[in-house]
């Protein structure tokens, strides 16, 4: 039996890696910083790049990150129409923090709650910060775990990439 | 067929099918959909150290392991998920050793409908009546598995239904039902569907089921009359209006005698309350809440972290500075008191105190204490009584200031102090109450565009003593520095250490190097850890004890 299953991993494993872009989940419910509930559908930009960015109000790391976008996001917006919607994986102890946390840090982004990490599992997200690019057709093009100071500029280059509808 | 060959043949057979899906899925055949997963693996080389307490491994090698598979086409998915803890990491419970398919489900989801067959994870409102979660950096999980139900009857009326056992490490356990109802006035009543103010209300209700049991009463010859089943319910609110907040929540348990709360039979209740404003650069969040005997499990005679139903959060800041984070505290569920309040300021651009680049500002201070409570009897009777507003010991307290500031196009500094009141009670030790003063610095250089520079560094006052009898190695007076180097997002490679320089024990060394590529993240480390939240390398993680050789690669796709 546990070499059967084994044997069953190791073949999806190996012939997962020749699957196509997966498309960014439609039916999903998540939460509006007011509560009200909705579904993943939401999450759209008339054909234009998405960035995901599942973070948490105590993750350093994430926190820097948008933090650092939120100085140059305008700029990418113009150049670019990119969107950037972060997904707050913040469960009881701190989801009624997360309003006040975006508002004091004066982001601009499009915030939606995960409290009960549905959306999280759904897209295999593992440790915070992980981001993903989705482009026009609503395709997860590329995905990165981790922030270091200077990466959003290696992001912004693929978004262009994909504004301008080459592959990445 | 033996079994080698039955496996061969297993295997091709899955690897034709494999092409066949994937052949038809970037066709978009009739076997379309799309598959994802993501891997994980730990394992570490342990060596002794009687002084940071990390024990004799005998088989030397430790590892936990898990891979999720997760098929989606449309309004339909699946997943399973493989476990193998040979043997499992310092900090898991030993009997999670071993390995097996520990959670699988199918499920079907529209706008207005979705069922979920196998183990799903659930929360009412808060979760005060029933959460069902996992933290796999914790070893917890507790998934039900069993059926859940979810409707939709109209815009804003969202009402679930479910059923099934709770997660047992390798076993089922318990029976829970539950019920939940959302209503959004502002999606059912239709004038207020533009409304600026936000309204909503939810309840729910949840029960456990267990046969009768002997647990002998504290007269002998007589037997406790134990309920087979109990009840949970909570009414809770969310309103928002432009940058306020108000979100409550108040939950009821029936008599529910368990181990936790020494067999009594008072009912449990608890209250949260929180309350906040906010605009662009300034926001203030203020929380209290009120715990008693809420514990809630589904078995009546298990201690430890596993088959909790509900969830009674920790109102305190979740700190990541080692040394903040030093004393975690956790929701004492048989009953507590405690007060919150965040603030957050930034001073713009160009003022005095903000600069050139802005300045932000984060204060936090909390405080929990026990009830106040007046003994009744032992087993078998309410046990106390306790007044609503009566405080009793104070069990932790915090308050910490942090103030981050640009200083040139290059370098970024956080200063943070902080003070931590801990009572070890709250641990179940006795002792006198530690008061920690902790100061930190957080430097960031920016070389150029693929070169940064992190430095760390923290000290803790205590007026704690290493005390053999207790052996807490947290006690006494500590600092720590840390030096973290990253090319680009790819590459990073840190040296830390932690030495207790006056009534404490312990060097904690250090060195971790990590390689991450796209979702692929690769680390490695040597030294001693302690268990916490470590944020290195730019990601934030649970870590176990460690001393010696460590290792982790988690992947997605």
């Amino acid at each position: 039996m546990k070499r059967f299953i084994l044997t069953i991993a190791a073949t999806l494993f190996f012939g997962l890696s020749f699957a196509q872009n997966a498309k960014l989940p439609e039916n999903i419910t998540i939460k509006t910083l007011d509560g009200k509930t909705v579904e993943t559908s939401v999450i759209n930009n008339d054909g234009k790049p998405i960035i995901v960015s599942f973070w948490a109000t105590w993750c350093k790391p994430c926190n820097r990150e948008l933090n650092a976008i939120k100085e140059v996001y305008e700029e990418w917006q113009e150049e670019t129409g990119v969107k950037l919607v972060a997904i707050s994986i913040d469960d009881a102890r701190s989801a009624s923090k997360v309003k006040p946390h975006v508002d004091g840090n004066g982001w601009e982004y499009e915030v939606y709650l995960d409290q009960n990490q549905d959306f999280k599992r759904a897209m295999n997200v593992v440790n915070v910060p992980h981001t993903f690019l989705i482009n026009g057709k609503g395709e997860i093009v590329w995905q990165h775990t981790s922030y270091v100071d200077g990466s959003e500029e290696e992001l912004f280059e693929l978004v262009k990439k994909i504004a301008n509808g080459e592959e990445i | 067929m033996n079994r080698r060959s039955r496996t061969i043949f297993t295997a091709s057979l899955l690897l034709g099918l494999q092409s066949i899906t994937i052949g038809s899925l970037n066709a978009q055949g009739i076997l379309g959909g799309s598959v994802t997963g993501n891997v994980q693996f730990d394992g570490q080389l342990s060596r002794r150290d009687s002084v940071i307490g990390s024990s004799d491994v005998p088989e030397k090698l430790l590892s936990n392991a898990r891979a999720d598979i997760l098929y989606t086409n449309g309004n339909f998915s699946a997943g399973l998920r493989y476990e193998a803890y040979l043997n499992p990491m310092l900090g898991f419970n030993s009997q999670y050793t071993g390995q097996g398919i520990a959670n699988y489900f199918v499920s079907y989801k529209t706008q207005t409908f979705a069922v979920t067959a196998g183990h799903f994870y659930e929360q009412f409102g808060n979760g005060m009546t029933l959460r069902a979660y996992e933290d796999r950096y914790l070893g917890l999980d507790n998934a039900i598995r069993g059926l859940n139900v979810m409707y939709r009857p109209t815009n804003g009326i969202t009402l679930k239904a479910l059923a099934g056992q709770q997660r047992y490490y390798w076993d089922t356990r318990g029976l829970v039902r539950g019920l939940d109802a959302e209503f959004s006035l502002n999606d059912i009543v239709k004038p207020w569907n533009e409304s600026k103010t936000r309204l909503t209300l939810g309840g729910s209700f949840v029960s456990k089921y267990e046969d009768d049991e002997t647990i002998p009463a504290d007269i002998s010859g007589f037997k406790l009359n134990l309920p087979k089943n109990v009840g949970a319910a909570s009414v809770r609110m969310d309103l928002a209006h432009g940058g306020f907040g108000l979100q409550a929540e108040y939950a009821h348990k029936g008599q529910d005698p368990t181990v936790m709360n020494d067999f009594i039979y008072k009912n449990g209740e608890a209250l949260w309350v929180s309350a906040s404003y906010s605009q662009k650069g300034l926001s203030a969040n203020i929380q209290a809440k009120r715990v008693d005997n809420m514990g809630f499990k589904s078995v009546r005679s298990v201690t430890g972290e596993m088959l909790y139903i509900n969830y009674t959060p920790a109102i305190t800041k979740q700190h990541t500075y080692a040394f903040l984070s030093m004393y975690p505290y956790a929701t004492q569920s048989t009953g507590e008191m405690g007060l919150q309040a965040d603030f957050m300021y930034k001073f713009k651009k160009e003022t005095l105190l903000g600069g050139k680049y802005g300045t932000d500002l984060h204060f936090n201070a909390s405080l929990i204490t026990g009830l106040d409570t007046t003994r009744i009897g032992g087993k078998g009777t309410d046990g106390y009584s306790s007044s609503f507003f009566g405080t009793g010991d104070t069990y932790y307290g915090d308050l910490s200031l942090e103030i981050a500031k640009k200083i040139n196009s290059k370098v970024k500094l956080t200063a943070t102090y902080g003070y931590v009141l801990f009572n070890p009670i709250v641990e179940g030790h006795q002792g006198e109450m530690h008061h920690n003063h902790v100061a930190i610095a957080d430097l960031t250089w920016k070389i150029n565009r693929k070169n940064v520079l992190r430095f760390e560094a923290e000290w803790m006052g205590s007026d704690s003593k290493y005390d053999p009898n207790v052996d807490d190695k947290r006690a006494g007076d500590w600092i720590m520095g840390l030096v973290e180097y990253n090319f680009t997002s790819a590459w990073f490679v840190s040296i830390s250490d932690q030495y207790a320089y006056n009534d404490g024990i312990g060097n904690y060394y250090n060195i971790s190097v990590g390689y991450t590529h796209n979702a692929t993240r690769l680390q490695i480390g040597y030294g001693k850890q302690r268990e916490g939240i470590i944020c290195i390398g730019g990601v934030c993680r649970q870590v176990p004890a460690s001393n010696g050789l460590t290792f982790s690669l988690t992947t997605s796709f």
